[in-house]
């Protein structure tokens, strides 16, 4: 082909334009009119989602991170015999006859005795007012300490308790003075008294880990709410998700991509996965409620149930994904290995599947990214119950994560539907929990990809 | 010069390694390849020219069924191997593969390291018994396919950081290394450069001495090069077979002669 080939002009040829190239004509400058106003709306639609995600994200800061502090009174309390232990043998099953009614007092006492020390004087503030400013759970918590040490009782002991939601509230700006006046959960004498207590040092607003571990409390005491039993809920159900949904969907992904037939049945199952992941969450939930606790008779609330339910849900978003990895690798890899003699499962799991490793793992953290953050089907199997035991492994009674529990999005519905503005507070906290959760695990998925990403 | 290459050498052996009696393909409902008779000799080269979609690889992969692997692909008609039919119910494709090795057209090592991609078929197929011998293989395969002294201090580095002709040729050792009786080779030259070509193509002469090779071109003057026989396929149907000297000089069909001098393709 070294013939030299000479193109003669065509005989239909436009004829070329004359003109400067130094002037636009008007074709141009419409063509380049038209893509500014394209890239102008592009940038306005960028604009408008990183709008919504600051606002997003500062309005949760802002009523969220709050959660995170919490105030606290120091004082002294003295145990006395005669009230906790009468027999005053230390006999542990009499001493938790002893209900939280007796300590209440204790406590209080302690507190008025730190008043009178720090020589505070503050005008009609009664005595009720005064262990009002301590959190109900203080009681308990106190108890809890006598009942773990006996040798405490006799001793007058230093103790941190919380201080109540309207007192915390205060110094997270949800409760002033003027807002007290109207407040009968509140007065402003016990506000006066609470920043007499800050200035002797004797009240603090402090780091609160507490948050992350306690349990949930009831309506009266929200300075004392925590995520410790919702955590571990969800850890448990993104547990039974990852061990379930990964490997069947990734089975099933692999025996429809690679070993089934392509016939009309393949493709309504295909048509059907497709479809199952749009289907309403809530429609697992009943799913799960009909079938895992009527039929099979689990416990309702158990992290098990919530898992399968869950896993129903991720299975398709995994199937879904892993196929495409699957799809994405080139035909020559598996050419290449059936030419060698490899048999199909071979030419899969030697070659096929490490190329595809990236993005099936991306997919099913995705999937349980999702799972985490789903709430509705939950509700439906009774995962709103509120829950202060925090949930076992394993029990003889129930099994494998079968002890109730709540789940970190349910947590947070049911703290936005209390009364009091304090759990509000607590709500935005969880919210910012499972948002670090999330980040977290989409992290771990970019670190993954990273690492397996191999190219060919 | 050209002409003078190919009559000096000659087929010098008879024996016949695959017979294919009244092959048909289809894909779907379409006719692909029409009753085709062909007798591929071992220990030679044996060419399949002709235009595009005229049914020459279609009749390779049939040779190490790797038809198998498209759905809708049907075979008909006997093709046996040293006198057994490998389209016999009772053959695994698989152990047909490991004597019917193939190179693809686009060079397509594994993402693996050099001594990876040798060593898997031999590992596959249980033929050494200790890393000493596997070593050995690998060695030797590389050194059949003339690529040893270019790769021999990076076994480890990845086969696809390698340049095109580097890979094919590692592709090349990698079918060799499972010691098959056939070499299949479906356009191994075509996305490779004149150099890369003509160490193939010297490559292909040597193998010829082990192994009978089958190899698919869309170049003629490739086939005029490497090959002791030559078929020659026009839409679906083998339309001449012989000897090279003879398909190129003397053609006996008009369709060859047309396609051989660029009339039709």
């Amino acid at each position: 082909m070294s013939d030299a080939v000479f193109f003669a002009p065509m005989p239909d040829a436009p004829v070329p334009r004359k003109g400067s190239l130094m002037v636009q004509d008007a074709r141009t400058r419409k063509r380049n009119a038209a893509e500014a106003r394209f890239k102008a709306y592009g940038l306005g639609a960028i604009g408008v989602g990183l709008l919504a995600l600051i606002i997003l994200i500062t309005s949760i800061l802002g009523n969220g991170t709050s959660a995170f502090r919490q105030t606290e009174i120091m004082l002294n309390v003295e145990l006395s015999e005669a009230k906790l232990d009468k027999s005053g043998t230390r006999d542990l099953e009499a001493m938790k006859k002893v209900t939280t009614i007796t300590y209440g007092p204790l406590l209080a006492k302690g507190l008025e005795m730190a008043i009178t020390e720090a020589g505070i004087e503050i005008e009609g503030l009664t005595s009720k007012d005064v262990s009002a400013m301590i959190s109900k759970e203080a009681a308990a918590q106190l108890r809890d300490l006598v009942l773990a040490d006996p040798s405490l009782i006799g001793q007058t002991i230093p103790i941190t308790v919380l201080a109540s939601g309207r007192i915390d509230g205060y110094y997270k700006g949800r409760v002033s003075l003027a807002s007290a006046e109207l407040d009968s959960n509140v007065t402003p004498a016990q506000l006066l008294l609470a920043d007499a207590l800050k200035d002797k040092g004797l009240l603090a607003t402090t780091l609160n880990p507490a948050f992350l571990t306690a349990p949930d409390a009831s309506d009266q005491r929200p300075e004392a709410a925590g995520l410790g039993v919702a955590i571990l809920g969800s850890a448990y159900m993104m547990l039974v998700v990852l061990v379930l949904a990964l490997p069947i969907g990734v089975a099933a992904s692999i025996y429809l991509e690679e070993f089934a037939p392509k016939n009309r049945w393949t493709d309504l199952i295909e048509v059907n996965i497709s479809n199952l992941a749009a289907v309403p969450s809530i429609v697992f939930g009943i799913l799960g409620l009909a079938i895992f606790i009527n039929f099979a008779g689990l416990r309702a609330s158990a992290p098990i149930v919530g898992g399968l339910v869950l896993t129903l849900m991720t299975l398709p978003t995994i199937i879904i994904s892993t196929r495409a990895a699957l799809k994405s690798v080139p035909p020559s890899i598996r050419d290449a290995a059936l030419g060698v003699g490899a048999s199909k499962m071979q030419a899969v799991f030697h070659h096929v599947l490490p190329l595809a490793a990236p993005g099936i793992l991306t997919g099913t953290i995705i999937g349980l990214a999702q799972a985490l953050g789903e709430t509705a089907p939950l509700l439906l199997i009774g995962m709103v119950a509120f829950v202060r035991e925090y949930p076992a492994i394993y029990t003889e009674a129930d099994g494998l994560f079968g002890e109730p529990s709540t789940a970190l999005p349910v947590q947070v519905f049911n703290w936005t539907q209390r009364a009091d503005p304090a759990f509000f507070e607590r709500a935005s906290g969880a919210i910012i929990v499972l948002l670090v959760f999330l980040l977290i695990m989409n992290a771990v998925a970019i670190i993954l990809r990273r690492r397996f990403e191999r190219r060919w | 010069m050209e002409s003078q290459r190919i009559v000096e050498r000659d087929v010098n052996t008879q024996i016949t390694k695959i017979t294919a009696r009244n092959v048909n393909v289809f894909y779907g409902d379409a006719h692909a390849l029409t009753s085709v008779d062909v007798d591929i000799l071992d220990k030679t080269v044996t060419a399949f020219i002709g235009p595009s979609g005229c049914g020459k690889s279609t009749f390779l992969r049939c040779l190490n069924r790797m038809n198998d692997t498209i759905d809708i692909c049907r075979v008909q008609g006997e093709i046996m191997l040293d006198g057994e039919n490998i389209y016999d119910p009772k053959v695994d494709s698989v152990q047909l593969r490991a004597k019917v090795g193939m190179v693809f057209q686009k060079p397509n090592p594994f993402p693996k390291s050099i001594y990876d991609n040798v060593a898997y078929g031999p590992k596959i197929h249980g033929l050494t018994r200790n890393k000493a011998e596997l070593d050995e293989v690998v060695e030797t395969s590389l050194r059949k396919a003339a690529i040893w002294n270019e790769v021999k201090d990076r076994l480890q580095a990845p086969g696809t950081s390698l340049s095109g002709g580097q890979q094919q040729r590692l592709c090349i050792a990698r079918a060799i290394a499972t010691s098959p009786e056939v070499l299949l080779m479906d356009e191994p030259c075509s996305a490779l450069d004149p150099i890369a070509t003509a160490q193939v193509e010297e490559l292909i002469d040597e193998l010829r001495s082990q192994f009978s090779v089958v190899i698919v071109t869309h170049s003629m003057q490739q086939a005029a090069r490497v090959s002791q026989r030559t078929a020659f396929f026009h839409l679906g149907h083998l339309v001449e077979y012989g000897e090279t000297g003879q398909i190129f000089t003397q053609p006996q069909d008009p369709r060859t002669e047309s396609y051989i001098t660029g009339r039709i393709g």
